[in-house]
């Protein structure tokens, strides 16, 4: 059991990585916001069931973790939304392939 | 080599956290100068929490990286200032650079006098620091050395803190605060209006709705269980806050103080202190010196050491609920400019 | 050399404090000052929360086994809470700050419309 976290926690941090090299290389605001929100929260729920995954033994412990996954579920989604209505808002243009 | 668990991880964390500062005050653009300050916090609380300091890091984490944040937002925001001035001006940061530079080398030649990072023999750990480990739970029956020591031992220092906060409150709220019935006629024409209404979003209201009741009971969990786990009257009283604020951005100011009226919230911000007074001269009228809360032991339930522990309880809660009206009366000024109508 | 090493959080926190301290000096924008600021006093917080750090030590909360079985308590298991406590009341403080100098700078943005200190300056001698 203690493996299986430690697989999923290097998958996480693997997503991570992923994450932002999108950030970094994508060329629009509405791209890598989409980059960002969704590796984002894969990663940190990904980790967090690697901790799970680590404390089996302690109950207790391993639900306030999930009701912690939930939180982050509902949350980091909503404000990536709330960053891309705002930037939407207030004018960003979408890239084209032939305004390059 | 430091004898630290994962000393080598410490040590990339502070150069990180140096290189966040100075990226932190070279952006132009200050909202992104706002929120690498946020990313700065979030990782000094890393770091803390790292070297064993958890109760720190928690309030860190709540203070520092969540409510600073939103208050620098928030002054931006109102102000419709988005980028520092291109100045020149080099002579004179170069002259500043240099004698801080000064200063900073005047505190580094005494780095090889310091004790160890980490060494358990240092000063610090040996005067009074053994005496409140040994003896936190013969006395209080409060298994968190940090909180016992807050709010019992050190009882004065947190009564003093709690009226610090609420100072602050006050002084924000005579700064910004103007009359609406004035407005027209004193102030000069302000504040550049928000370019669209925030509360329009469907999905950040129900989000919002659905979080704001857990926020709160997990808040209030963290209050009353800071006897046992890292939390304790300051994390969870900025938590309660943070709620409430939500409430403020993701529907509207207004829909926050149909509920929180200006004169509840002020009068409940001084609530607060008023309760950790109230039970330090409550222990004096039973006969003991201020702040004793052995004393209470005919009034409250238990022997000696639990009345001590529930008079811990009854202070943490006063600075809770100062904490918590002085986080939300302190943004609705700094959202609204003062005028108490819209906001962020 | 190994005194770098051994003693590497007091450089950090020296630089830090450092790096604050010119950022109020001699930045121009009243935000940048605020920030320059909190990093000063978040340095300051850094230096006393390692100075109480202690090598494999716990964090002060003493377990569930300990308390019930009232072993005896060893005093090095445990990190330092004395510094805790006082940066503690150093972070709230801090953040009361921040909000007192936050106001004091939107009220100057509205009598002069500038955050920067040179334009102050000059709106203030006309």
């Amino acid at each position: 059991m203690g493996f299986l976290g430690y697989i999923l926690i290097s998958t996480g941090l693997v997503f991570f990585l992923g994450t932002t090299i999108g950030l970094l290389r994508f060329p629009d605001f509405y791209t890598r916001m989409h980059a960002a929100g969704k590796g984002d929260t894969l990663s940190t729920v990904m980790i967090l069931i690697g901790c799970i995954c680590l404390v089996p033994m302690d109950l207790l412990l391993a639900i306030k973790i999930l009701l912690i996954i939930n939180f982050i579920f509902i949350g980091s989604p909503t404000a990536t939304h709330a960053m891309m209505d705002a930037g939407n808002k207030a004018g960003a243009v979408p890239w084209r392939k032939d305004s390059e | 080599m430091p004898e630290l668990p994962i000393w080598q991880f410490d040590v990339l964390l502070l150069i990180l956290v140096v290189v966040f500062a100075v990226v932190a005050l070279s952006i132009r653009n200050l909202m992104g100068a706002a929120v690498v300050f946020g990313a700065y916090s979030f990782m000094m609380c890393l770091i803390w929490a790292g070297m064993g300091a958890v109760d720190v890091a928690f309030t860190e984490a709540a203070v520092g990286a969540g409510v600073s944040t939103v208050f620098v937002v928030s002054t931006l925001y109102n102000t419709g200032a988005t980028m520092q001035r291109r100045t020149g001006g080099l002579a004179f940061k170069l002259f500043i650079g240099v004698v801080v530079t000064v200063a900073g080398a005047f505190l580094l030649s005494a780095l090889p006098d310091f004790p160890k990072w980490g060494a358990p023999d240092s000063p610090v750990n040996a005067t009074v620091a053994p005496y409140y480990i040994l003896n936190t739970f013969e006395d209080a029956h409060v298994p968190n050395i940090v909180t016992s020591v807050l709010a019992d031992y050190r009882g004065f220092d947190t009564l003093l803190e709690t009226t610090v906060v609420f100072i602050a409150c006050i002084a924000i709220y005579s700064i910004m605060r103007v009359d609406n019935a004035k407005l027209e006629t004193d102030e000069p024409a302000i504040v550049a209006a928000p370019r669209y209404d925030p509360s329009d979003s469907l999905i950040v209201r129900q989000a919002s709705r659905f979080m704001v009741p857990f926020m709160q009971l997990f808040a209030l969990y963290v209050i009353a269980h800071g006897h046992y786990s890292p939390g304790g009257g300051f994390q969870g009283g900025v938590i309660l806050g943070a709620s409430l604020i939500l409430l403020a951005i993701s529907f509207d100011l207004k829909f926050l103080l149909r509920q929180w009226s200006e004169k509840t919230l002020m009068l409940l911000v001084a609530a607060g202190v008023f309760l950790y007074a109230a039970v330090g001269l409550a222990c004096v009228f039973m006969g003991g010196n201020y702040l004793d809360y052995g004393f209470l032991d005919s009034v409250l339930p238990g022997e000696r050491d639990m009345a001590r522990s529930h008079g811990i309880l009854l202070v943490e809660i006063g600075v809770g609920i100062t904490v918590m009206f002085s986080m939300i009366a302190i943004h609705i000024n700094l959202a609204s400019n003062g005028r108490f109508d819209r906001g962020l | 050399m190994e005194k770098l090493i051994t003693n590497f959080n007091y450089v950090i926190v020296v630089i830090l404090m450092m790096i604050g301290l010119w950022a109020m000096l001699a930045q121009k924008n009243l935000i940048k000052k605020c920030i320059g600021m909190a990093i000063f006093q978040t340095g300051i917080i850094l230096f006393f929360i390692s100075i109480g750090a202690k090598n494999k030590a716990k964090v002060p909360i003493l377990s569930k086994f300990v308390v019930e079985n009232s072993s005896a308590i060893i005093v090095n298991d445990y990190a330092n809470p004395l510094t805790q406590i006082l940066m503690l009341t150093a972070i709230v403080v801090g953040v009361a700050t921040l909000g007192v100098g936050l106001a004091l700078a939107q009220k100057i943005y509205q009598q002069h419309s500038s955050f920067d200190e040179d334009e102050i300056l000059e709106n203030q001698r006309k």
